[in-house]
């Protein structure tokens, strides 16, 4: 309780403890947040899922379900139909859905869209989407509930869905007579996958491009606000065109992805758009209820079905399934239509149907599992949505945030946080270290007659402990000796003229390493123009390589800038004040991203910290092993630069995938993946409000820029 | 002994037949298919009300009486409904009502404090019918401008449309059996005999929608309108579901659960409406035969009406409707205008209440269009746009009253005129605004309803139109009443909107996290004041390592 009584206590003890332990506390950190990490997929580490909202009470009620004969004939109908009617198009059959929502006296609606592509040349894609409102007795449509299944046509390379669409005009067949549903349910069926999604969310919170709503003629603190660059674009590509029937506030969707009733298990996708996530309720409420009705389910790694033995397989199955949520979640693409629910505070999953040879691997002892049918489903299905029809409040209770560690298992984001604070913390302490030194040298003057002795002595001490890891510490050390011992004898006017700081050069070469950044963020749409004009390349090469020679240009550029607005070179405080901003910006970066997506937060730190630790202020003199630990850490710099890293990632990839691949194929097939992956990024940001590549281009890339600088400048 | 009796129940005859002739009670029952899939059915109970004195009454409930002259009211509707009237489906009900609680009133000129009389007036029929109407406050009343007029007798050349109406209409109100129980109290023959008998409430509120209502107005006496009486009319609204009640063919058994025991006794007339103009698409037959059928052409729209008469000593009637084909889909023509009202945006920061208004018909109508937002829905009259433009031309006259925080909800009450086969949209946009944590309601993140718009309208064709004119009282006097225009008020759809809500765990780690941190302070506060300090000699300064080991050699001991 020393901070309460005394708070000079201790500071100056505090400082050198910190300038002596820092780097290999902040190596400590670090190694303790992987171990931390790896720790939380272990059950001692971990929680079971428990219902946290009461009012769901799942399970309670006798299944009805009687609709497998109407589903059965449904299903056979629809293939029936699109055999002879849409064998060779990509067309919904509108007419037959709605003929058979208009027989279960469903409200039908059909709702259009329009996207204009807004890379390459401009093409112009249309969609219809069916959606049918069951009008709950006795309340005024406040409240709805969704049932969505997206169509895939038949030549579509993915698996259909039609048995999913088969079974929810069966549901809804079933639901249409009950007396009991408190909220209305509207059965959708989308086109276009998650496009059609998006324009019928869009459409039902009256996001429109055109005037006469929302966001263009909202009051004028709206306007100026809203005329970023996000959004008028955002506006211009995707048309949601407008709806004639409407329901009430959505609780709860559920997406359904079943090509066939026999399938083996269900697969329950929670990753959405940035990587929000459903609540864990209604995640949980899934799993159980698949247990009641006796479907077999799983969450990536973990299969209900399989019960480990021994807690080592328990854990590494644990992080196995921590880490594949991770990696669906770091991309922030939704892998289901649920996950563009998430942005409307509408919490959704999906249900995918799996069977014993997906392409998604093959799980153990699939093929002792009996398989589902359409009675099944329909029960887990009543089950479902009787229980979501209990809700009195939207899902506010347990947890937004969260990592599965199993069907049954989770991290909380109190859990997971100090994982990502640890990294974000050795950059803190990194550079809390530094400006401690460079407060220093204020301080000396005084201090110096009192312990010069003493310092001195501390001052061997410390070099010699960083000696060993560090050079470029005892250098920095060695330096600011120097200096004191000049500075004793020179005039404090002196001093000022060589040790004084321009922030406005330094804010002058930070603000213009952000503007890069933005310029970059902005560039993609020209070179997609600029090679479609000129070199009548498709878009994702022309983006491509048009990034990619923007970073090279940055690469040469980028330590010449420090060179702009002032008249001498940048010494070393001004060097050592950017570092210092360097670090506190990347760790407000992990942390803020983090916040909201733990995956890509985690990521970014994990990959950024080593970087921003090893970056510091560089000697002009030095030996050869000195100027190899620089090109070292320029090399590791270079290889992280962001497009340097994905177009890496994605050609181990490959090589993963198709092992018995030439490695120069590999490469190149990793190098079109690459491509694609910055494409979809960009459109992602453009149609749905991915912002991936915003935070990628905007933060992450001034950030390179400047720890390129940094290792880029000598100081004399 | 035996003359003294008979003397006693002459006179009781004779007060009886006076009485009789001077109150006058009839029952009225209409039931309209509403294809592919709906059945309305429609209940009032008429009781005109002479003589002035509330203190001798027969066939009127008196306390309604008692209260109407208390306060000083000239005309009172109360309607307490469940569910949404669909009226693109479902055409025109005879009296429209929003879902929850809805009470308007107007009082006599000479009440000096309407508002005083007015809360008193909620909170004593909150207290008769079990409603919460005694939420009703200032901050949840207006005084409609222009959307309302009294469908009463008035006198001329005061204008009852501001000062004197009062309107507030409670959307979260949930209608049970507690409200329908006091509400059959009121009748001359309770639930025992006559047409309410057939309101059993396990039955009929498992409907698609229904609606309890109260309406008195005064009606004049004589043909110079000198003197009025007041008319009481009570009215249940009921939509069945022909997939709920898991049967296209209906009948006053599957109804009600029990056939029809005769009239009420003490009413002079009592009469059964089947509207047969559906007959035509979906054709049905009725069984047993009406005693008549009526045509009606009624602006511009034929109407055949089955009527059946029933007599307090009729015996059990059954009515039903057989329908020759079974499960035919039939494409509704909507009615000459329907509306559509929805929340726009998504977030906890601004948001748009949107009307859709539709006149399909081929002339332009005129509609006034009343816009009655809560204090914390603060809806901004610069963002009013319609149809997206700021300045529109369909606007005729506009009135728009503030709303003042806790105080006063927000008004608005457009007059606009619709071009014909037209969609109109009012936008209005609205900020969410954070409430005190003990204003919210239980179960806070349910969300926060959105009382109804009222829009009011001149209909020139009476095409769906079921309403009753001004200036009749039965179901009979809509035959043939053909008028130049129709008037009606309709209740759009509600909404609700999710505020911004805190966590309401939070104030208990509010507390816990307060008694943590004045523990911690407490700690060292008692020990600067009761602890001297001693100056403890310096040595050596010593290593992290011995410090450490130090820290547990003091353990140890």
């Amino acid at each position: 309780m020393g901070l309460l009584s005394d708070p000079e206590y201790g500071s100056m003890r505090f400082i050198k403890v910190l300038k002596r332990i820092h780097s290999p506390l902040c190596f400590l950190f670090y190694i303790g947040a992987v171990v931390w990490f790896f720790l939380l997929g272990h059950r001692e580490f971990n929680n079971d899922t428990y219902f946290s909202e009461n009012a769901l009470l799942p399970g309670l009620v006798t299944n009805e379900f009687n609709g497998e004969q109407a589903a059965k004939q449904f299903h056979n109908e629809l293939l029936q139909e699109l055999e002879d009617k849409y064998e060779d198009t990509d067309e919904m059959p509108v007419p037959w859905l709605v003929a058979k929502m208009s027989q279960i006296h469903l409200e039908v609606y059909t709702h259009n869209f329009t996207l204009n592509y807004p890379l390459g040349q401009g093409q112009v894609f249309k969609g219809t989407n069916v959606y049918g409102i069951l009008r709950a007795p006795r309340t005024s449509s406040l409240e709805a509930l969704v049932l969505t299944v997206p169509y895939r046509p038949l030549s579509s390379h993915q698996k259909g869905t039609t048995a999913g669409i088969a079974l929810m005009l069966a549901f809804a067949q079933f639901a249409r007579p009950k007396k009991y549903w408190a909220k209305d349910i509207i059965f959708l069926v989308t086109e276009h996958e998650q496009l059609g999604m998006q324009a019928w969310l869009e459409a039902y919170h009256g996001l429109q491009s055109d005037s006469g709503t929302f966001y263009t003629n909202l009051g004028s603190f709206w306007k100026s606000k809203k005329k970023g660059w996000e959004w008028t674009n955002h506006s211009r590509c995707l048309d949601p065109g407008t709806l004639k029937g409407r329901s009430g506030s959505i609780q709860a969707a559920i997406n359904l992805e079943f090509h066939t009733p026999k399938i083996k298990y269900i697969e329950v996708k929670v990753e959405g758009l940035n990587g929000q996530l459903p609540n864990l309720d209604l995640v949980n409420l899934v799993h159980k209820l698949c247990v009641k009705s006796g479907i077999h389910h799983s969450y990536k790694n973990s299969y209900a079905w399989v019960r480990n033995r021994n807690s080592m397989d328990g854990w590494v199955d644990g992080v196995w399934t921590m880490l594949g949520m991770m990696s669906a979640q770091i991309a922030g693409v939704p892998n289901g239509n649920h996950g563009l629910f998430h942005r409307f505070g509408i919490e959704a999953v999906t249900l995918e149907g799996r069977d014993a040879d997906d392409p998604a691997g093959i799980p153990p002892r699939v093929h002792q599992l009996t398989a589902t049918n359409f009675y099944r489903l329909g029960t887990a299905l009543e089950s479902i949505f009787r229980s979501l029809n209990n809700l009195l409040e939207r899902f506010h209770q347990s947890y937004f945030f969260y990592l599965l560690a199993a069907t049954d298992r989770f991290i909380s984001i109190g859990q997971y946080m100090p994982s990502l604070c640890l990294l974000c913390g050795a950059m803190l302490i990194r550079a809390l270290s530094l400006w401690v030194t460079i407060q220093k040298e204020d301080d000396k003057k005084e201090d110096k007659k009192d312990n010069d002795k003493d310092k001195d002595e501390k001052d061997k001490e410390e070099s010699k402990v960083i000696e060993n890891r560090e050079g470029l510490r005892k250098r920095v050390k060695g330096d600011l000796k120097e200096d004191r011992d000049k500075s004793i004898f020179k005039e404090d006017s002196d001093i000022k003229e060589t040790e004084s700081i321009s922030i406005v050069s330094i804010g002058a070469n930070y603000f213009l390493a952000h503007l890069i950044g933005l310029g970059v963020l902005n560039s993609p749409l020209v070179f997609s123009h600029i090679g479609a004009k000129y070199f009548d390349k498709p878009s994702e090469v022309s983006v491509y390589y048009g990034l990619f020679c923007v970073s090279a240009l940055i690469v040469v550029i980028s330590p010449f800038l420090l060179k702009l607005f002032r008249q001498r070179p940048a010494n070393r405080d001004e060097l050592t004040i950017i570092n210092i901003l360097l670090l506190i910006e990347m760790s407000t970066l992990g942390l803020c991203v983090g916040m909201h997506n733990i995956s890509l937060g985690l990521c970014v730190c994990a990959l950024y910290t080593p970087l921003a630790l090893l970056v510091g202020v560089r000697e002009a003199k030095g030996g050869l092993k000195r100027s190899l630990s620089v090109y070292l850490k320029q090399c590791i710099c270079l290889l992280l630069h962001p497009l340097v890293i994905l177009t890496v990632c994605m050609m181990v990839y490959s090589r993963v995938l198709f092992p018995e691949e030439p490695l120069l194929s590999a490469l190149g097939r990793g190098r079109d993946a690459a491509m694609q992956a910055i494409m979809f990024s960009i459109v992602d940001s453009l149609i749905y409000g991915n912002w991936l590549f915003n935070v990628a281009t905007t933060v992450l890339l001034p950030v390179w820029i400047i720890s390129w600088q940094l290792l880029c400048v000598t100081v004399a | 002994m035996s003359k003294f009796r008979n003397i006693i129940f002459l006179l009781f005859l004779i007060s009886q037949t006076i009485s009789v002739s001077s109150d006058d009670f009839k029952e009225e029952l209409y039931i309209k298919p509403l294809p592919p899939m709906h059945l309305y059915v429609y209940f009032q109970f008429i009781t005109l009300i002479t003589g002035d004195t509330y203190e001798h009454s027969h066939l009127a409930p008196r306390s309604l009486k008692e209260i109407m002259s208390r306060f000083q009211v000239e005309e009172l509707h109360l309607t307490l409904t469940e569910g949404q009237w669909r009226h693109k489906q479902w055409g025109y009900p005879v009296m429209d009502a929003a879902p929850g609680a809805e009470l308007y009133a107007w009082f006599a000129p000479t009440v000096t404090d309407v508002n005083a009389n007015w809360k008193k007036l909620s909170a004593t029929l909150s207290g008769l019918f079990c409603a919460s109407l005694n939420f009703i406050d200032a901050h949840n009343t207006i005084s409609p401008k222009m959307a309302l007029t009294p469908l009463g007798a008035m006198n001329i050349g005061l204008n009852y449309t501001s000062q004197f109406a009062r309107y507030a209409s409670l959307p979260r109100e949930i209608v049970c059996t507690e409200n329908l129980t006091p509400w059959k109290k009121l009748l001359p023959c309770e639930s025992s005999h006559g047409f309410a008998s057939l309101l059993n409430s396990r039955l009929i509120h498992n409907t698609n929608y229904h609606s309890i209502g109260v309406h008195i107005r005064k009606v004049c006496s004589n043909n110079e309108c000198t003197n009025y009486n007041f008319e009481v009319k009570q009215t249940v609204a009921l939509v069945y579901d022909f997939k709920i009640i898991n049967s296209i063919n209906w009948s006053f058994k599957l109804l009600f659960g029990q056939g029809l025991f005769g009239g009420c006794p003490l009413s002079s007339s009592s009469k059964i409406y089947i509207d047969l103009t559906s007959n035509d698409t979906l054709p049905f037959k009725l069984s047993p035969k009406p005693i008549s059928i009526i045509q009606s052409q009624r602006g511009g729209s034929d109407t055949l009406l089955a009527v059946y008469d029933i007599k307090a000593d009729s015996p059990m009637i059954n009515i039903g409707a057989k329908h020759s084909i079974d499960n035919k889909f039939s494409v509704t023509i909507p009615p000459p205008l329907h509306f559509n009202r929805y929340v726009l945006g998504y977030g906890k920061e601004f948001g748009g209440i949107v009307t859709e208004i539709t006149n399909t018909y081929w002339a332009p109508i005129d509609i006034i269009l009343l816009e009655n937002a809560p204090w914390w829905l603060p809806i901004q009259l610069s963002t009013l746009r319609i149809n997206g433009e700021a300045e529109s031309s369909l606007i005729l006259k506009q009135y728009y009253s503030p709303g003042r925080s806790r105080q006063r909800p927000y008004h608005l009450e457009l007059l606009m005129r619709l071009p014909p086969k037209s969609t109109t949209t009012v936008t209005i946009d609205f900020e969410f605004v954070f409430l005190k944590w003990q204003e919210y309601p239980p179960d806070a993140n349910h969300g926060f309803y959105i009382g109804s718009a009222l829009i009011s309208a001149k209909l020139p064709t009476a095409k769906n139109y079921t309403s009753i004119p001004v200036d009749g009282t039965t179901l009979e006097s809509v035959i043939n009443a053909s008028k130049p225009w129709y008037p009606a008020v309709f209740r759009t759809n509600g909404a609700m909107v999710s505020l911004p809500t805190p966590d309401f765990s939070m104030p208990y780690n509010v507390i816990c996290l307060a008694c943590t941190v004045v523990a911690l302070a407490f700690g060292p506060l008692h020990n600067i004041c009761t602890k001297e300090l001693v100056l403890k000699p310096s040595g050596t300064p010593i290593s992290l390592r011995q410090r450490i080991i130090n820290l547990f050699k003091k353990k140890k001991d």
